[in-house]
């Protein structure tokens, strides 16, 4: 059993250095939990377990008990909220205003155009605003900038549920190339001969790889901060990890099927 | 309900607007009621439409005017530090879907590295000569 931990250990090593090359962010995030249930990229899957949206349950429109989930609570209502007073400002072109205070007092508030023309004129109980001369032309201006960020925000929006939707194509993928190939299940599935087969593959693979970037790069390979033994994902040159980025994905046989696009 | 993706955009039909604006406005009034209710908090909502004279309010005139009073009693900074108007709003949006979609794009990267790395492993992939020379 300790020759498996042990084995472990170092494969998890060597599945990170293999990966940093293409994959450049800090090591802290590259924790494998080879410990822990789940599978070589932990992470990602926890990532895909804390969607925002998840875990729509039936509450009772009652004061919350619980001081953090009431705090939570207003933070992600409070945004909500503001989204439904810019979307109705937006489609249908009214003006309107939101005001809350927070759990801590703090006051919030969300106006179309502005919160304090619409405070104003709620007070003073003149139901039409000024509709000629600069004014209007502020207005105009202000409904102009407004519909280019929608444009740009909408565009930002599809672009992520295509990268989404993509993700969930490599998934699919990945569980359909597990079923076949015996190597691919979780670590702690495997054997210990599967082990050390595993981590003779991924060695050679290492070197080979390490090979094919000092192929690609134009600079030499002394600055390249995955090749140490105990390899840190962080400082090094930055153009040489452009580098690898741009070359490892034009390497790599995929195409992402139509779905992402490369962007700003 | 429909949920048929609705553009972000002025509605130009008016009888589509009208009907937009009704069930959203009756949306809006119903989430400032249950935020105002599970938090324990002040709140307000108003709305001035072209279709009638007075505005749209919740919880009531005398409900707004009291939340008001309270509004303008805060500090003017603090009123400041936390309003935003359509422009800021929808900027800050922005920023954060886009960060959003970066770590999207880096968890794809991910799993792309991860499947190449398996189908290496497998000896799908040959490490020949680079298939384009001269890559930049």
């Amino acid at each position: 059993m300790d020759n498996n931990r042990e084995l472990k250990k170092s494969l998890g090593g060597i599945l990170y250095l293999i990966n940093t090359p293409c994959i450049i962010f800090p090591p802290s995030i590259w924790c494998l939990h080879i410990s822990s249930s789940s599978s070589i990229y932990p992470h990602v899957l926890a990532m895909v377990s804390e969607k925002p949206a998840m875990g729509r349950r039936k509450i009772k429109i009652e004061k919350i008990s619980k001081k953090n989930h009431l705090q939570v609570t207003f933070s992600k209502r409070r945004a909500g909220l503001f989204k439904k007073a810019s979307e109705l400002s937006t489609l249908c072109g009214v003006d309107i205003a939101v005001i809350v205070f927070s759990p801590a007092q703090k006051a919030f508030s969300f106006g179309h155009p502005d919160v304090d023309s619409i405070t104003r004129r709620f007070l003073s109980g003149s139901p039409s605003p000024p509709s000629s001369g600069l004014p209007q032309l502020i207005e105009t201006r202000r409904n102009a900038n407004a519909h280019d960020q929608n444009v740009e925000l909408t565009r930002i929006l599809d672009h992520i549920e295509a990268e989404k939707k993509y993700g969930e194509v490599l998934d699919r993928m990945r569980r359909a190339d597990r079923s076949r190939c015996c190597w691919e299940s979780p670590i702690e599935e495997l054997e210990l001969h599967e082990l050390e087969q595993l981590r003779g593959a991924l060695e050679e693979l290492k070197k080979a790889v390490a090979k094919q970037v000092s192929n690609i790069l134009i600079e030499p390979t002394s600055s390249l901060p995955f090749l140490a033994v105990n390899g840190g994902g962080e400082g090094g040159d930055f153009a040489a990890k452009l580098e690898i980025d741009n070359a490892s994905s034009a390497a790599l046989p995929f195409n992402n099927f139509g779905y992402a696009r490369k962007i700003c | 309900m429909t949920r048929k993706k609705v553009k972000l955009a002025y509605i130009y039909n008016d009888s589509a607007r009208r009907a937009t604006y009704k069930k959203r406005k009756k949306g809006l009034m119903k989430k400032v009621s249950e935020l105002s209710t599970l938090c324990g908090v002040d709140a307000c909502a108003i709305v001035y439409s072209p279709y009638d004279a007075q505005p749209e309010v919740w919880p009531s005139p005398s409900g707004v005017q009291r939340v008001l009073d309270r509004f303008r009693t805060v500090p003017q900074m603090d009123q400041l530090k936390k309003m935003v108007n359509q422009d800021g709003f929808l900027r800050q949006r922005i920023t954060k879907t886009c960060d959003q979609l970066k770590r999207q794009r880096k968890d794809n990267r991910e799993k792309e590295v991860t499947q190449a790395m398996f189908q290496c492993l497998g000896g799908g992939v040959s490490f020949g000569q680079p298939a384009h020379d001269g890559l930049e």
